[in-house]
């Protein structure tokens, strides 16, 4: 199980469907791996439905529930449940974002034993990347300006904050210097989601985010 | 949970388990009366109307259409009826407001919030409980707590949006939510939740 994971404020979001695209799939995918959180979101979901419950009723329109049924005559089946879900590498929401296999995603590398590709960029500007680091590999010191939140999905890494496993959701708040490596044992894929690049903020500006280019 | 909660929350669940089993419309119908009216008000809520007004009765049709055909998939072990068909009308919510928007990507709701949740089974008396008690502390609440967490909650405003929209800070938002959560989830034993 996990070690690190989304703040109350973020599981709350994620509940209420309020959150952005590329944060609440981050939050989806730490719930893949981590059933504290699973219930968490679950509680907060009874919670709502409370408060759904005790909501002032609206009328309907007069004809809904016809227009109900002859939309349900044209596809008559009630599916039957659905089959457990093949066995996927990665989650099924970031296998889907993935499409084929990773080696057809578009890479670069930003820094040494570092490559990245950009899965999406949603309503908020915020981008979601995928990071894979090379087993054994250190990427060099950089800092993180503004915050970043990274989600190990295969592997681990460490760095001078601690050690991370799969899906550990790390926080790393603006100011963040460090040197992450790889596990000696594996890769390591995680996610990255920052804010989309505004400006350069220095020569190293590059280096603060990976998907500007150089 | 009083009588009438139990007997509602046990009723619609023989009611979605009969349209599962054979395609009952008579108890569709029933789901559709009880729930369909609390799923525009949510429409509403969201602020669906000021995009169009027929949205909320068209977040209504759409929902009870998942409701038909995913019937299947509703497990009385794991969610109460009202807590199932939430989730299913936040994800329509999600999805029908993606629609209308210029913004789009390759994901759909249900992609992101999976309905099955968790597989584990017997949820079903740690969410009675919650639910008893969240619906009891509702009305000690103060008000301006009950009002914050219905915010949170049902109109699909972040907390950054109901600080906006209640010219507060973000800190204040988070800290009556905070509040408010922690009343609604006391004698719970810590360990539970
Ligand atoms: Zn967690």
């Amino acid at each position: 199980m996990s070690n690190w994971h989304p703040t109350n404020d973020q599981l709350l979001e994620f509940a209420s469907g309020t959150g952005s695209s590329a944060m609440s799939i981050a939050i989806s995918t730490h719930l893949h791996f981590c059933q504290a959180c699973r219930h968490q979101v679950h509680d907060n979901e009874s919670m709502a439905a409370v408060l759904f419950e005790e909501q002032t009723r609206a009328d309907l329109a007069g004809d809904g529930f016809d227009r109900l049924m002859s939309r349900i005559q044209n596809e008559p089946t009630v599916s039957a449940p659905k089959a457990p879900k093949a066995p996927s590498r990665f989650p099924p929401v970031i296998e889907k974002l993935i499409h084929k296999d990773t080696e057809s995603l578009d890479w670069r590398s930003p820094m040494k034993n570092l490559r990245v590709s950009q899965l999406l960029k949603d309503e908020t500007g915020l981008i979601l990347g995928l990071h894979h680091m090379k087993s054994g590999g250190r990427v060099p010191h950089h800092t993180h300006r503004g915050n970043e939140i990274s989600v190990v999905i295969e592997g681990g890494f460490s760095d001078e904050m601690g050690s991370y496993g799969p899906g550990d959701f790390i926080h790393l708040a603006g100011e963040h210097f460090h040197s992450p490596q790889a596990d000696a044992d594996g890769d390591c894929w995680l996610l990255s989601l920052v804010e989309a690049p505004v400006k350069l903020t220095g020569p190293l500006g590059w280096l603060v985010n990976p998907f500007l280019k150089p | 949970m009083t009588e009438q909660q139990l007997q509602d929350r046990e009723h619609f669940a023989n009611m979605l388990e009969k349209v599962a089993a054979s395609q009952d419309t008579q108890a569709f119908q029933a789901i559709y009366n009880h729930f369909g009216p609390l799923i525009k008000a949510f429409g509403v809520s969201s602020g669906l109307h000021y995009q169009g007004d027929h949205l909320p009765e068209e977040l209504v049709q759409e929902v009870m259409m998942t409701v038909w055909r995913k019937a299947g998939q509703f497990d009385r072990r794991k969610a109460a009826p009202s807590t199932w068909i939430f989730t299913i009308a936040r994800n329509q919510r999600i999805d029908l407001l993606r629609k209308l928007s210029k913004y789009q990507n390759d994901v759909d709701a249900d992609d992101v919030w999976d309905l099955e949740g968790d597989t584990d089974l017997f949820g079903e008396v740690r969410e009675s409980r919650i639910q008893t008690h969240v619906k009891n502390e509702l009305n000690h609440l103060p008000i301006e707590q009950k009002q914050i967490v219905a915010k949170v909650f049902l109109e699909d405003k972040s907390h950054q949006e109901v600080a906006s929209e209640l010219n507060l800070p973000l800190g204040t938002v988070k800290s009556r939510v905070r509040l408010a959560m922690q009343k609604l989830k006391t004698h719970l034993g810590a360990n539970e939740l």
